[in-house]
């Protein structure tokens, strides 16, 4: 049962124009990702600020200041070890409760629900909080144009709690997945133990992001439909009953094409990737919170949740969207 | 021209919003501005309408847009023989 929302973003809007060089400009970027401008986290902020921003805001909307156990999802945690759950924990007055680190890319967030999901059918929390927070910027290779405009910094987070498969804001049934055949799709090669042991010292790049744009494309679209329709069965949902499809904001051009594949007017699929940017884990419960508030997502909503990721991974989930306390 | 290269016209038009006028079977998709990001996007679009798979490295940025139609044709009947 969802029943607490919120999101943070850093201040500082980075528009496209200041991240243009020979090799890109406004018009090139927004022709190819839908992006305008996305949010960079300034000299000393951490993914861990961001996690707590949007905790914070999650947890007063929930009604209840505390969780049992608190689940976050990011692949730029503030250090390799220890995971960043406990440090938000403690951070939202939370000491002493579960907490760890999902790590599933921009499928992180939908891993996460699972995640939470399942503490809360075996009893072992009553309430979770879920976070999805990234600050991508601290990996990003300036000279790449094929990541560098992409990807952009924030957080969301979402309160589930213990409750009836028919109250709104139920979640319904998950689908998740993944193929380790595409782990060198999405990478950064070094900080890692397989780079200290190989005996090779990294070279300066390999601790940059990087991506294969057009491998991924191909594989996000086609894994996030096939999970899309599996998780609708299961759920017994025909696509004509999705209200609202929000998917993992990786490219307008990638969630305009799932959505026509789907079958889902273009009406109803969600969007903010022109503000925002990819935010990797953020992205979903950065869109389902900015799209709350600005009334889009509407009590009793069918929605379809879908993301695909590193690793490679991918995730779906529907449910019924729940009447939240305004912030 | 076969119907495949109508079909990619018609996709272009549409869905990548080129200017009718600037296509031709001896264009270039690098002519159109369009590298291969888009033309997986393109692909993609292709294999649904047509119901058959189709390799993400079919067609590159440099074939003309009727070299294109004749390669989507060439998988189309490998793909109907096997």
């Amino acid at each position: 049962m969802l029943v607490g929302l919120g999101s943070c973003l850093p201040p500082r809007a980075v528009p496209n124009a200041e991240l243009a060089t020979s090799g890109t400009s406004d018009e090139w970027i927004r022709s190819r990702t839908g992006i305008r401008q996305r949010y960079f986290a300034s000299t000393g902020m951490t993914t861990s600020d961001l996690a707590v921003g949007a905790g914070a805001k999650a947890l007063k909307s929930s009604g209840q200041p505390t969780v049992d156990a608190i689940v976050l999802a990011t692949t730029t945690p503030d250090r390799p070890c220890p995971a960043t759950a406990p440090t938000v924990a403690t951070r939202l007055g939370m000491t002493g409760m579960a907490a760890f680190d999902v790590s599933a890319a921009c499928t992180g967030f939908i891993y996460g629900l699972a995640s939470a999901a399942g503490l809360i059918a075996t009893g072992t929390a009553d309430r979770v909080l879920v976070i999805g927070a990234e600050t991508y910027s601290s990996i990003l290779n300036p000279r790449d144009r094929t990541t560098s405009v992409i990807f952009g910094d924030g957080a969301g987070a979402v309160v589930l709690r213990a409750g009836d498969t028919d109250e709104p804001g139920a979640l319904g049934p998950f689908d998740l997945g993944s193929d380790g055949e595409g782990n060198e799709l999405i990478t950064v090669p070094a900080g890692g133990s397989q780079q200290r042991l190989s005996g090779v010292d990294a070279a300066p790049e390999d601790h940059y992001f990087a991506m294969a744009g057009k491998e991924v494309f191909w594989h996000a679209v086609r894994r996030m439909s096939a999970s899309a329709r599996a998780v609708l069965g299961r759920a017994g949902w025909q696509v004509s009953q999705v209200d609202k499809l929000v998917s993992h904001q990786a490219n307008l051009r990638i969630t305009n094409h799932l959505a026509d594949e789907l079958g889902v007017e273009r009406a109803r699929n969600l969007s903010n990737i022109d503000e925002v940017g990819n935010t990797a884990a953020a992205s979903i419960p950065l869109l389902l919170d900015q799209a709350n508030t600005r009334g889009t997502l509407n009590p009793g909503d069918r929605v379809l949740l879908t993301a695909f990721g590193g690793g490679l991974t991918w995730g779906s989930n529907v449910l019924t969207w729940p009447e939240l306390a305004p912030a | 021209m076969n119907s495949t290269y109508d079909r990619l016209v018609n996709i272009l038009v549409s869905r990548f919003e080129v200017d009718r006028a600037e296509l031709a079977p001896d264009v270039t998709f690098e002519d159109l501005d369009m590298d291969s990001l888009f033309l997986v996007e393109l692909l993609l679009v292709i294999q649904s309408e047509l119901g058959v798979e189709i390799s993400e490295d079919t067609v590159s940025p440099r074939d003309t847009i009727g070299r294109a139609a004749e390669l989507i044709d060439d998988t189309v009947a490998a793909a109907t023989a096997s």
